[in-house]
């Protein structure tokens, strides 16, 4: 059996008080469709949030691909540290005696007109710079080096496992609360989603070097295929924000396609859809399974859960109370209860 | 003078100068709290609260009353708190009617554009200044000139309260400034949490839709807040001229500045943030001021504020925002 | 509008517009020789540098800076110190700006690093506060800048080919406003560039939805702080540009709270995250303050009006005034600027 594209592992989310998510474990096949459903409040969002970085789980771990996807502490980090510590301490001796400093390096050695003794006056920096004695000199430089490399690594510490150290991983997703850009068009909001494949950098931005100006080109080319892929072609230049509602969650999807992700995390991509748009998301998730993209869903519209996935996970008041295929799943006396009432499914 | 009184006495300033900022900062983050809105106008509608003390003691002829032997009788407390009651009910209303002029038609703009409004209000209200400041006050003294600071005249005796004999100087101002703003934010904190539209303030500063949808006039309650904010500010402005016996047509600015600072210090929307943000702002100032350089310690406050705003980034106690997801 | 498109044209037809029509001021100098516009119109030009580099921090990627003028003034200093015969270095005008736009990189980058995780009002308040303390220090520190007397004189644009092209100074306004006309457009060149660049495409969406932009792999924290940084360096310039104007860095209360809301409303009332809007907002505002203004001040007092001691009677004294009622107006009715840009801040 092939090891899964996501494992969540035993993950739990608390905030304060609240338990919004307990000891749940979710395995995500490759290519399959994964529907996680339950009722409101059962911890659904939160869970997607754990696995996208959007929070840390107060325990339990997500594998994504075999790893845990976090930024890994380098020899390079700590360099960079302790780097920042170094400018920090050396830019606080400066500061703290600079009027001095000032003195002994420039004024006093230059006279007006005449040629400036360089030489003298690097040395003269240095040694007013590091002549200032305990409080002058070394108590600045310790402190900044303290401050610096400890304030360096505890910002490190705290952003290891952001949405975009995951999102680089190959996870993609949609909101429960649609956020677009909306002052962007429908093709900027899609050429946005693929930055991480981009790789034009700042000065061939700003000079307009062939590189970035062929990239931009082939950016907009994808883009305007992928609004076509959902059907939004003929509004590319639209502002986002102008869309009516079900064509925003359009957008929303081949906006999260953009990086040709592993999988996408879709959250209640039905919410507000007719019958008829719910047969042509049915129709659209499927095919972006076909064309090689894990689908991972949460969802309360019956139809498009059974009618669609490969697995369904059942949350409730944050714990995992059943999973397995649709039938089993329709079947299962507990999900009946707990969530779909007594009525019959599908 | 030992080291100790020394520290003392700036104990003292930080504190009298810390409670006026704390009650200029309440104005801000009540305003703030409910509307989410940084008025830059509240250090002007303060500035136009001393020219209007200064006007009314002008008026009443007081100059020739107030001389070296009437200080500090008790005609003069009647008179000063006149002056924090009367610029406070001036201050009170100019804030309200800028409210009503300005920033409610405003409410739903984007927060750049109120911000922008707020700015072009503080424009005009410092004209204003200027322009009182033209008109003929010279029965107290300062320059004629509209843009010339004037003297604001000693309302209360200036003996040392602690002895002839003592370093440390502890005057009645010092006592007035303690003796105005403690039942003020006392009071202001009883209202708050005991009255019908105290709890209407609070209910709108976190949710105003659900406020309206319960009942809660939150046009009123927000004029209410505009109200007792400038009412704050007017009363900070009379003990602030009387304290530094002067007044400028640009004294907002740095009063502004000060309770903008304690303000975020303490977590913008957070009343008792702002009087500790304000407090501690005054004894920085002071403590700045004697043992590094008073030049220095503009910069001293700002690096303390973002020191504090690095590891704490909604202020001292400022509710850490949540993004809901 | 060209933005749709995949060719981007080098300048929008409004950007053609304004640059050229500035190009042709000059010859208003022979029908108003008394106001010397062009000469006038060189500091319109600073600041609408100085706006576009304030465009970039608050149009483009919505960090609310009302301190823009501190690093207008790190930038004057900076200028000032490398070129002054006062001191050694005298590295010469070009070299003097390229100095000044790197040490406004510099400070962008170190007051936006502590800023990062600042909600909107509390940066808006923190920007407010560097302003001011880097008036201070630059007032403190006297050996090094002179205080309030400022450092001059400062070197005038520098031509290659003298013999060719002559010389540049307030004997020439004309010729330096050419000078400085070419820089705006070359700056106007690269901002639009970074409009349509991947940096630029990030940047509104990190102004959007910062949380989502995070979700797309894009790092917020990273790109505020090259938008702190450009903001920061064109400021500088700016300042480099308008010390070099009046041979002086002047004093740093030159580069105060005022100037710092003169350029956020040259953006807003132009037109916010439009360079176009910000070449018009530059147009309008200074224009206003420093040409329209004084000459109406000057023309009143030639027929006897605001001479007397009145503090109603001088127009000069109006100034607060006009400017609050304008801003609150234009909020009220025309929020989004002479100029809508596509691009517009909606928070």
């Amino acid at each position: 059996m092939s090891a899964p594209l996501i494992s969540v592992q035993r993950v739990t989310m608390r905030f304060g008080g609240l338990t919004a998510v307990k000891d749940v474990s979710v395995d995500v096949m490759r290519g399959s469709i994964t529907a996680v459903i339950g009722p409101n409040g059962a911890g659904k969002t939160t869970l997607f949030n754990a696995i996208t970085g959007v929070y840390e789980p107060t325990e339990g771990a997500v594998q994504v691909s075999g790893r845990d996807p976090r930024r890994a502490l380098t020899g390079g980090v700590v360099a960079g540290a302790l780097g920042t510590g170094l400018a920090t301490g050396l830019g606080l001796a400066v500061l703290v005696r600079v009027e001095t400093i000032w003195e002994k390096s420039i004024l006093e050695l230059y006279k007006f007109q005449q040629a400036f003794p360089w030489g003298t006056s690097l040395k003269a920096f240095v040694e007013t710079l590091f002549g200032g004695g305990f409080i002058g000199t070394w108590l600045p430089i310790l402190l900044g080096l303290a401050l610096g490399t400890v304030g360096r690594l505890v910002i490190w510490s705290r952003t290891r496992r952001t949405p975009d150290v995951v999102a680089s991983a190959g996870v993609a997703r949609t909101f429960q609360n649609i956020r677009l850009f909306p002052e962007l068009s429908l093709v900027e909001n899609v050429v946005v989603g693929m930055d991480r494949r981009l790789s034009s950098g700042m000065l061939g931005g700003l000079l307009r070097l062939p590189g970035a100006v062929g990239e931009r080109s082939a950016a907009r080319g994808d883009a305007m295929r992928l609004l076509e892929f959902v059907g939004l072609a003929d509004k590319a230049e639209t502002a986002a924000g102008n869309l009516p509602y079900g064509h925003q969650r359009r957008l929303e999807i081949a906006r999260a396609l953009a990086s040709k992700p592993d999988v996408i995390l879709l959250d209640e991509p039905a919410a507000g859809m007719n019958p008829t748009e719910t047969v042509d998301l049915m129709r659209l998730i499927k095919s972006i399974r076909d064309a090689g993209t894990t689908v991972v869903l949460i969802e309360h519209h019956m139809r498009v859960v059974m009618g669609i996935s490969d697995r369904i996970a059942v949350l409730q008041y944050g714990e995992k109370i059943a999973e397995g295929t649709p039938d089993q799943i329709k079947n299962d006396p507990r999900c009946i209860e707990a969530y779909l009432g007594k009525e019959d499914l599908g | 003078m030992t080291d100790t009184e020394v520290f003392l006495q700036q104990v003292i300033y930080g504190l009298s100068n810390g409670m006026i900022i704390a009650l200029v900062a309440l104005g801000y983050t009540m305003v703030y709290g409910i509307v989410e809105l940084i008025n830059f106008a509240h250090g002007d509608v303060f500035t136009l609260g001393g020219f209007l003390a200064l006007t009314i003691v002008g008026g009443l002829g007081a100059a020739a009353v107030l001389d070296m032997n009437t200080l500090g009788e008790t005609s003069n407390w009647m008179l000063l708190f006149g002056l924090v009651v009367g610029a406070g009910l001036f201050c009170g209303g100019l804030n309200v009617a800028i409210d009503k002029v300005v920033y409610k038609p405003l409410r739903r703009a984007p927060k750049l554009t109120q911000l922008v409004a707020a700015i072009g209000v503080s424009f005009i209200l410092v004209n204003i200044a200027l322009f009182w400041g033209g008109v003929p006050m010279d029965a107290l003294g300062g320059g004629n000139a509209a843009a010339a600071p004037k003297d604001f005249p000693e309302i209360l005796e200036g003996t040392n309260l602690l002895g002839e004999e003592s370093n440390v100087v502890l005057r009645l101002e010092d006592v007035a400034i303690f003796a105005i703003t403690v039942p003020l934010m006392i009071g202001l904190t009883l209202f708050v949490k005991k009255t019908r539209l105290g709890r209407g303030m609070r209910a709108t500063a976190q949710n105003p839709i659900a406020a309206k949808l319960m009942g809660i006039d939150t046009d009123r309650v927000i004029s209410a807040t505009f109200l007792i904010g400038g009412f704050l500010g007017g009363a900070a402005s009379v003990m602030w001229s009387v304290y530094n016996n002067t007044i400028s047509f640009q004294m907002g600015f740095r009063a502004g500045m000060d309770a903008f600072t304690a303000a975020v210090l303490g977590g913008i929307g957070s009343m008792p943030g702002a009087m500790l943000g304000g407090i501690l702002i005054g004894l920085i100032r002071a403590m700045s001021d004697q043992y590094i350089e008073t030049q220095w310690t503009n910069v001293v406050v700002f690096g303390v504020l973002i020191l504090i705003l690095v590891f704490r980034p909604s202020g001292l106690l400022g509710l850490k925002q949540r993004e809901k997801v | 509008m060209s933005a749709g498109s995949s060719r981007v044209a080098l300048f929008s037809r409004g950007q053609v517009f304004l640059l050229g029509g500035l190009a042709l001021v000059p010859l208003l100098d022979f029908v108003l020789p008394s106001v010397q516009l062009s000469a006038q119109m060189r500091t319109v030009i600073v600041f609408a540098i100085l706006g576009l580099g304030l465009n970039i921090v608050v149009g483009w990627t919505g960090l609310l800076n009302l301190g823009i003028g501190a690093f207008m003034a790190i930038g004057a200093y900076a200028f000032g110190i490398a070129t002054c015969e006062i001191y050694p270095f005298q590295i010469g005008f070009w070299p003097g700006i390229l100095l000044a736009g790197a040490v406004g990189a510099l400070a962008g980058f170190l007051l936006g690093a502590p800023t990062l995780r600042l909600r909107g009002d509390y940066l808006a308040i923190v920007t407010l506060g560097f302003g001011e303390i880097v008036q201070d220090a630059l007032k403190n520190l006297e050996p090094i800048t002179k205080g309030t007397q400022g450092i001059n004189p400062l070197p005038t644009p520098w031509l290659p080919l003298p013999e060719l092209f002559g010389t540049v100074s307030n004997e020439t306004p004309v010729r330096w406003f050419y000078l400085y006309l070419a820089i705006l457009a070359v700056v106007v060149y690269l901002a639009r560039n970074l409009e349509f660049s991947r940096l630029g495409r990030q940047l509104f969406a990190v102004r959007e939805d910062e949380l989502a932009a995070r979700c797309m792999a894009i790092e917020p924290d990273k790109a505020k702080l090259k938008a702190f940084a450009m903001g920061a360096a064109l400021a500088a310039m700016a300042g480099a540009m308008f010390a070099s104007l009046l041979s002086s860095t002047g004093e740093p209360a030159n580069y105060d709270f005022q100037v710092s809301i003169l350029a956020l409303c040259i953006v807003i009332v132009g037109g916010i995250g439009s360079i176009t809007g910000v070449l018009v907002g530059a147009i309008v505002m200074v224009g206003l303050s420093n040409v329209v203004l004084p000459n109406l001040t000057q023309a009143l007092q030639r027929n006897g009006i605001g001479s007397t001691g009145s503090v109603f009677s001088s127009p000069d004294n109006y100034k607060y005034l006009i400017f609050g009622l304008a801003l609150v107006l234009m909020m009220r009715y025309r929020p989004d600027g002479i100029i809508h840009s596509r691009k517009a801040v909606r928070k």
